[in-house]
């Protein structure tokens, strides 16, 4: 194609207007308070999707609320937009529970939700879980959407089968203690000899870790991943391995262990049942809940933040009070099994139905307590990266058979490394 | 840079009506005049720019800081590089990716050179092969990497399947530290040879058929001729694929990743024992997933300079070969 210099003059002029009209539009985004269009980032099945449509429709005469489903590593794509700055920052954002304690040094980035009315509700919601939003100087970075109260899933067929009670109220009698579920999964394994009551050392470890008021780092930012509190929940996944109750399921074949039989016990927070139920849809009826052996933890559980560029905060706060006032949180349960942070949902109609997958058991009556009983824990902002190096050398001795006190003494040395470059003292 | 474009000389007897300086020499045109062309080449350059060379540089600068990607950097010297030299697991992702990639750069030239040799003299359904067997290497890598954690899954895989039909029992294929690397170099063996066996085809072609033919005159074999005629013709063609196997090889990421990176609570990426954790998967976990960019950015280039390391070994190597 032959360009003569005018249609080349043409176009460049045409592409130059066109480049600078985007950039005007990019940089127009100023932060006035009085903003009309909202935007709602969350990732699949962080909130109720009917819920969020419905917000958009009960604000509509104030607000135009887009809400967006971001896909895959959403901690790093916030990261890098609230970076970045500029109009693209979503004016409320969803931070999943595992991530907040990475974002509470950048506290200055984000609204104090106190400010804008949320010490007037928070007592609404779980302290517990308020408080691992909270800077240590008090600042509110998250509002509480969901929690993962754990308890003890098992089948009720290999428990008659190993002379077990099947009762949850008799289970949760007879096994209290982690001593009493390693009497209790011994006598599965005896009766049942392909079935094991734990799934692997690095997560039950996790959820030992989580039962705990204490982690790898304390509020003066030392490391205090050596002493007794992690020593002893290490013993407890080590036991597992040594009294030969460990199933070594991995995530790969965990849908067709639980499916076959592998795993007669499953400890896992109250989202996990949908877990299980999809894993193995023909197993219904034969689960049911206990309370989990040495106490409630929490495994997962999100929250709604307003990043400092959020365009309008006094409506888009009023906009995550209503999404998560504990009735819409009590809908979450129903449509994405996010289970509320708020108790004052644990009596509603959604949440005390019996669950036909687990017999017609009334699950909250497990999850329930557990959730109001979850002790207060300081988790570090380096807390995960601190805490990686115990589950590998867990693993290593599962799968390749460490020695559990060199593995500890290597789990020990690399944490200590690790929470040194994150700057622990 | 001084010789002006042939097209723009005009021969002398095509006298210009107009001459506007009287000079002997066609003046010399300044970098201003070709700003035309320079614009028109210019998206590339600005595309590389930003989203190439400035984030080398940035990541250079990156390595001497401790940032979070939030809050302020705060300047630490060579604090990262001194912990990088401690810390085993950066070591032992060295090693692996060294490992990982001799196991799959091995198999994949070799077994693309037999291929390619096959398929050059088969007579019928020519192209059916090439498309066969360059399927897999345009298949998405995170695609074959679940159906490859599938076939090989300990408990209920295919492959533990069938060598339970002939009475072995299970290996734990995705647990055993060096059965870990086996998969992945599998994986990108198995991706990967078709690719090189194009490339390979395509250099078997271009031999002219006369020099085998004075080959098969003078009395050499098709296994003689093989190594006496193809193979040192074909010399350049694997030296080029050397490379691009060992930039490839050096870089694998993916793999690794979706195989060993679907534990969404576990923060250690690479697999039981972090046995598949390769140094540019490690830089994925510090820099991404712990949010430590300045650790993050040095474990990259202290990468990059063994990478210079190796190149240096290579190309010695090669020199040394010429000179014989």
């Amino acid at each position: 194609m032959e360009l003569s210099r005018r249609r080349f003059l043409q176009a460049s002029a045409l592409t130059a207007a066109a480049a600078g009209f985007t950039a005007a539009c990019g940089s127009s985004g100023s932060t006035s308070a009085h903003g009309k269009d909202l935007t709602l980032w969350y990732w699949g099945g962080g909130l109720s999707d009917k819920v969020v449509g419905d917000a958009k429709t009960h604000f509509a005469a104030d607000i135009t609320l887009t809400a967006s489903s971001i896909g895959g590593d959403f901690k790093q794509k916030l990261v890098t937009t609230l970076a970045a700055g500029g109009s693209s920052v979503p004016d409320i954002t969803g931070i999943k529970g595992e991530d907040m304690a990475s974002f509470i040094p950048s506290a200055s980035k984000f609204l104090d939700l106190n400010e804008l009315g949320f010490k007037d509700i928070a007592s609404q919601y779980l302290a517990w879980k308020t408080k691992r939003a909270q800077t240590p100087d008090g600042k509110q970075l998250g509002f509480p959407i969901d929690i993962g109260p754990t308890g003890m899933y098992y089948r009720v067929d290999l428990f008659e089968q190993a002379g077990l009670p099947t009762d949850p109220a008799q289970v949760a009698a007879q096994v209290k203690t982690w001593d009493d579920f390693w009497a209790a999964g011994a006598q599965l394994h005896r009766a049942v000899p392909k079935s094991f009551p734990v799934r692997n050392l690095p997560e039950l470890f996790s959820i030992v870790i989580n039962q705990g008021t204490k982690r790898f780092v304390d509020e003066n930012n030392h490391f205090i991943g050596d002493q007794d509190h992690i020593r002893n929940a290490w013993n407890t996944a080590v036991k597992s391995q040594t009294s030969g109750l460990n199933g070594k399921v991995d995530d790969n074949s965990w849908n067709a262990a639980i499916a076959t039989g592998t795993l007669g016990v499953e400890l896992g927070a109250a989202w996990h049942a949908l877990d299980i139920e999809q894993a193995a849809p023909d197993l219904k009826g034969k689960w049911r809940v206990a309370p989990m052996p040495g106490g409630p933890a929490n495994d997962g559980g999100s929250f709604l933040a307003l990043p400092r560029q959020c365009r309008n905060p006094e409506q888009a706060f009023k906009i995550i009070s209503w999404i998560l006032d504990p009735e819409n949180d009590a809908r979450g349960f129903t449509d994405a099994a996010l289970f509320p942070a708020a108790p004052a949902a644990y009596k509603l109609p959604a949440m005390t139905t019996g669950d036909p997958y687990f017999g017609g058991q009334k699950t909250i009556d497990v999850f329930g307590p557990a959730a109001e009983a979850i002790p207060i824990s300081y988790e570090a902002p380096a807390d995960a990266a601190v805490m990686a190096p115990y589950r590998t050398e867990l693993g290593n001795i599962e799968n390749n058979g460490k020695s559990p006190d060199a593995a500890w003494n290597d789990a020990v040395s690399q944490a200590k490394q690790i929470a040194q470059r994150q700057g622990v003292s | 840079m001084a010789s002006v474009p042939a097209t723009r000389s005009r021969p002398a007897r095509f006298r210009p009506r107009r001459t506007p300086v009287p000079s002997a020499r066609p003046p010399r045109r300044g970098v201003l005049s070709y700003w035309r062309q320079y614009l028109a080449i210019s998206p590339f350059y600005l595309v590389f720019a930003v989203f190439s060379l400035f984030p080398v540089f940035f990541s250079l600068f990156l390595a001497f800081q401790r940032w979070d990607g939030l809050s302020d950097m705060t300047f630490v010297g060579l604090q990262q590089f001194q912990f990088l030299v401690k810390d085993p697991v950066f070591w032992q992702s060295v090693g692996n990716t060294l490992v990982i990639w001799v196991l799959s750069t091995v198999p994949t030239l070799f077994g693309a050179l037999v291929l390619a040799a096959l398929v050059h003299s088969v007579r019928r359904f020519k192209g059916f092969y090439r498309i066969a067997l360059f399927v897999p290497n345009v298949t998405s890598i995170v695609a074959v990497s679940i159906f490859f954690a599938a076939v090989f899954s300990n408990n209920f895989g295919l492959v533990n399947a069938i060598l339970g039909l002939v009475g072995i029992g299970p290996i734990a294929w995705l647990t055993n530290p060096w059965l870990i690397k086996v998969v992945i170099a599998l994986l990108m063996t198995w991706m990967w040879t078709g690719y090189n066996m194009i490339i390979y085809l395509a250099g078997l072609q271009a031999i002219p058929p006369e020099v085998h033919e004075a080959a098969r005159i003078d009395g050499a074999g098709p296994v003689r001729a093989f190594f006496g005629i193809t193979l040192p013709m074909l010399r350049p063609i694997i030296l080029f694929t050397v490379v691009i196997s060992t930039i490839n090889g050096l870089q694998s990421f993916s793999e690794p990743q979706v195989l060993f990176g679907t534990n969404a609570a576990n923060a250690s990426l690479g697999g039981p024992g972090q046995a598949g954790l390769t140094t540019l998967l490690y830089f994925y976990q510090e820099a991404f997933m712990n949010n430590d960019y300045g650790y993050g950015a040095a474990i990259v280039w202290a990468f990059f300079l063994l990478i210079i390391v190796l190149v240096v070994v290579n190309w010695r190597l090669v020199q040394r070969g010429r000179k014989e």
